[in-house]
């Protein structure tokens, strides 16, 4: 009942912030317009890495790579004389494959192994673009992009790509909800949180796994096929290693695997690194100090959220929202305290050496009245 | 000829110097199951601090020891930030994500952008069939040589080195023996450090070390680490050798601008065999 | 409103001695929102053989885990007068290190590492000291098991599942190490098992836990001739 009105009250807030974000572009300035189009564009990318890490469990350090790639993917089709629809939707297929591709063998690794793999594809990304220039413009990158046409209609102003931008992300944004919502989606949560219950299900969380880090990709590609059409050209700067980090610092930001998560990371994130570069890019500072202030910030950042509030902006606040609506006798945040009491049952090194030293000789095991009165 | 033993020299000792970062990797992972991105940081640390301990008039071999011993100190400091306390796994990998950016902050910050190196220890370059050796190459192979062997006795003789194999190969039984696995998995990334810092010591005089190295360099132990499936120390070493190798061999008869993206399409293929290795012995 | 009735409930045989070596006062345990243990108490005295029997799931393992400090119990209370050394379900042992080097690192929290008493123990380890742990038979690794925990020079050791994957002969062997040791030394023994026949044998006292709870509590002769538990645990096969 309580769950129902609840997933009721957050379909509305979504339909309710929706409708906002679309009335937000006839107000912007042209920059600020710029700014609200990049967040748009983070917000797909970084719900697609979201879903990857809260309920997969994996991060992908590669995440800019597959912007890069539906970015090119779009660039190249439109030079080369396709319709500009088609590449777009190009863009987040072929990247997609590419991430499949990549997955099938990566995912199947112990531990981490993906981070490094997927920065690995990042890097030769960067490295082939350079060597290629007939292909993909080289170093210098490619212009004169043609401009984005979806039927009769051409997609020019900010204030269009805005819109663009907006219904994609909302449509990203019901697509990965659903896909969270959905059996399987918790099953594989469940999965992603606790440390040791992972290869239980086999082949079946493997697919999922795999399927999540196709569907970041495509989130990724399709981000990226916008991007290149709102900008007019590419190149290899575009898609540093840092923006791959910037987007897992968005996605620990908002809250790792919370939908609107991506939206508060991607925006929170974007507006901070506009204020970061006004600040620093002063005449009279040191080149470098924007370069260390960004950096220094992001590290801190993520480093404090991490170990103070490791489940995020949204995950605080729907914490907090739990908590004030929480009744005398309904006392656990279950998942939570399940995840933690596992984990520490699994991991918790910390609490060993007392009963059998003898030194401690007796342990008082923290008798809660609370704790045991509550559990019916 | 002479080429190729220029190349296999140069391949050999910046292989060995990738292993000191894989074994690093290794260490950590095998106590504490984190895959630590800030291990090239260690290596960049330890060049830069001996940079300027020897421009401040400390004799060279005292600055290369200190300067390895920040790199452990600072290694002690990244993991209690990545592991105190209870942490899922995934959090102490981003964590280190987190710590090597900060790294290349801190070390912008006191050090600036420009490139530093510094030369060896001093002495004549000698000729090895026909080719000419820095006299550099050859101390960065006895040195790591030297530190292998100092990490085998510590692991394979001492009771501590054992103790700490024991968290690696079962946490729980190593609790119930009494071992405090938290504290082995510091003591880990002190160790991570120390071999870190080793590395970018004897690397600084090859090759000019940059404030933002540590990417590369952690990328390069990686894919080293990868050989042995991230536990095993001594495949580590000869996974160093590959890279070292295969970077130089490219870069000499091929093309230097090449030389990363085959580095890197190393790291996948090895990566895939891993994969496919473990699907055949059932690890996953 | 379950658990509150457990915990104002008397323990079904009165009181745990003051003097005991070992005692839980109504523990419980939780893993999230599961509750393994629920409201346990009982004691293990001074050079006391003690079985801990009841069904796969029941909560042994956890109750052991718990008194080792790797689970923290939700509420309750754990007194304990000496040193626990703790053989866990499944061996546990460090398969790379050598026999020896696994029983030296029993004595990680001090005293002696010198592993020869558990070479006069099980004669057998003295020729294999030098093979690596994850090489030797399943009685074997039990034996290493069982010395790597008595190298904490321990007052109780708890055995988890001792006979578990081993051939009656070997396990009777073991058992026998096991009361001659709690003879000569005076070493309390816990034992798990869910071999009733064989834990019920060789101690005097024991207790049947069920779904987290003691069920059952008395001499162990007395409880092997109890219908109930002749029933479900030396009947046939052991209920899920
Ligand atoms: N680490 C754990 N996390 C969650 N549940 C657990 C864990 N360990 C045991 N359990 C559960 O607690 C209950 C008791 O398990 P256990 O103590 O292993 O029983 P026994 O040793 O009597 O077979 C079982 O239902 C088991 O599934
Ligand atoms: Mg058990």
């Amino acid at each position: 009942m309580t769950e129902r009105m609840r997933s009721v009250v957050v379909g509305t807030t979504v339909v309710i912030i929706g409708l906002i974000t679309l009335a937000i572009p006839l107000v912007l300035s042209s920059s600020n317009l710029e700014i609200y189009v990049d967040i748009g564009l983070f917000t797909i990318v970084v719900s697609g890495l979201s879903l990857l890490m809260g309920f997969a469990g994996q991060v992908s350090l590669g995440q800019a790579a597959f912007y890069g790639i539906g970015a090119y993917t779009a660039a190249i089709m439109a030079v080369h004389k396709w319709p500009s629809l088609v590449a777009l939707i190009a863009a987040p297929i072929v990247t997609a494959a590419i991430a499949f591709l990549i997955g099938i063998p990566l995912l199947r690794l112990k531990g981490h192994a993906l981070a490094f793999g997927t920065l690995a594809v990042q890097l030769i990304l960067l490295a082939i673009i350079p060597e290629t220039p007939s292909f993909t413009g080289g170093s210098i990158g490619l212009s004169a992009i043609p401009p984005l046409r979806i039927g009769p209609l051409a997609i020019s102003s900010g204030k269009d790509y805005a819109y663009l931008v907006w219904i994609v992300a909302v449509a990203v944004l019901i697509i990965t909800r659903n896909l969270t919502r959905s059996r399987p989606g918790r099953g594989l949560r469940a999965m992603a949180t606790t440390p040791s219950g992972a290869s239980a299900t086999g082949v079946q969380v493997e697919s999922y796994k795999l399927r999540d880090f196709a569907l970041s990709a495509a989130y990724a590609g399709i981000a990226g096929g916008i991007y290149v059409f709102f900008i007019g050209y590419i190149s290899p700067d575009a898609f540093p290693v840092m923006l791959s980090i910037e987007f897992v610092i968005m996605v620990v930001v908002g809250g790792i695997g919370t939908i609107s998560g991506a939206f508060v990371g991607a925006a929170v994130i974007t507006i901070i690194s506009q204020i970061l570069t006004s600040l620093g890019t002063s005449p009279s500072l040191p080149p470098q100090l924007p370069t260390v202030l960004s950096l220094g910030v992001y590290a801190v950042i993520l480093i404090a959220i991490l170990r103070l509030i490791p489940s995020g902006i949204v995950g605080a606040l729907s914490e907090l929202w739990k908590k004030t609506q929480r009744t005398p006798s309904a006392v656990s945040s279950r998942s939570s305290e399940e995840r933690q009491e596992v984990a520490s049952a699994v991991d918790g090194a910390g609490r060993t050496d007392s009963v059998l030293t003898g030194e401690l000789q007796s342990r008082d095991a923290t008798m809660v009245k609370e704790t045991s009165t509550g559990q019916q | 000829m002479t080429a190729f033993v220029e190349y296999l020299m140069t391949g050999i000792a910046r292989g060995l110097v990738f292993a000191l970062l894989a074994m690093g990797f290794v260490f950590i992972y095998r106590v504490t199951r984190v895959v630590n991105f800030a291990q090239g940081a260690f290596a960049v640390f330890g060049g830069f601090i001996t940079y300027s301990l020897l421009r401040a008039g400390v004799p060279q071999g005292v600055s290369e020891l200190l300067a390895i011993l920040a790199a452990a100190l600072i290694g002690l400091i990244f993991g209690i930030i990545t592991i105190a306390g209870d942490l899922p796994l995934l959090a102490s990998l981003i964590i280190t994500i987190g710590l090597s950016i900060l790294s290349e902050a801190i070390l912008m910050l006191i050090w600036g952008t420009t490139p530093i190196t510094y030369s060896g220890l001093t002495g004549h370059d000698f000729v090895i069939l026909g080719a000419f050796i820095q006299r550099q190459y050859l101390i960065v192979v006895l040195a790591s040589l030297a530190l292998f062997a100092l990490v085998a006795l510590a692991f394979g003789r001492t009771y501590f080195g054992k103790a700490m194999t024991a968290c690696a190969s079962n946490p729980y039984a190593a609790k119930l023996s009494g071992i405090n696995v938290k504290r082995m998995g510091l003591v880990a990334f002190m160790l991570g450090g120390a071999l870190g810092g080793a590395a970018g010591v004897l690397i600084t005089p090859l090759s000019p070390m940059t404030y933002d190295a540590d990417v590369s360099l952690a990328i390069t132990g990686f894919a080293a680490a990868i050989v042995g499936g991230l536990t095993s120390p001594g495949l580590a070493v000869i996974g160093g050798l590959v890279f070292g190798l295969a970077e130089q061999f490219v870069a000499g008869y091929w093309s230097p601008s090449n030389e990363t993206a085959v580095a890197l399409a190393l790291l996948i293929i090895l990566l895939l065999w891993q994969a496919r290795r473990m699907r055949l012995e059932g690890l996953e | 409103m379950k658990l509150l009735e457990s915990v104002e409930q008397p323990t079904p045989n009165g009181s745990i001695p003051s003097d005991a070596l070992l005692a839980t006062y109504n523990l419980v345990v939780r893993y999230g929102a599961a509750v393994a243990l629920d409201g346990v108490s009982m004691y293990v005295g001074k050079g006391e053989m003690v079985a801990l029997i009841g069904p796969n799931g029941a909560g042994k393992s956890t109750l052991l885990n718990t008194l080792s400090g790797i689970n923290r119990p939700a509420a309750g209370k754990i007194i304990c007068n000496g040193k626990l050394a703790h053989v866990p379900e499944g061996r546990q042992l460090f398969p790379e290190l050598t026999v020896e080097d696994n029983l030296r690192l029993g004595a990680y929290r001090g005293g002696s590492r010198d592993p020869s008493p558990m070479y006069e123990l099980f004669p057998q380890l003295h020729r294999l000291r030098h093979r690596r742990a994850g090489g030797l038979s399943g009685g074997e690794q039990q034996m290493v098991a069982i010395g790597r925990a008595l190298m904490a020079h321990p007052d109780i050791v708890a055995v988890d599942e001792l006979s578990q994957g081993l051939a009656p002969i070997v396990v009777s062997d073991i058992a026998n190490h096991l009361v001659s040791l709690n003879k000569q030394n005076g070493t309390a023994v816990l034992l798990v098992e869910q071999n009733a026949q064989l834990a019920l044998d060789i101690t005097s006292r024991a207790y049947v836990l069920e779904n987290g709870r003691i069920s059952k509590e008395g001499r162990s002769a007395d409880l092997a001739r109890d219908p109930a538990v002749h029933k479900a645990y030396l009947g046939g096969q052991v209920s899920r």
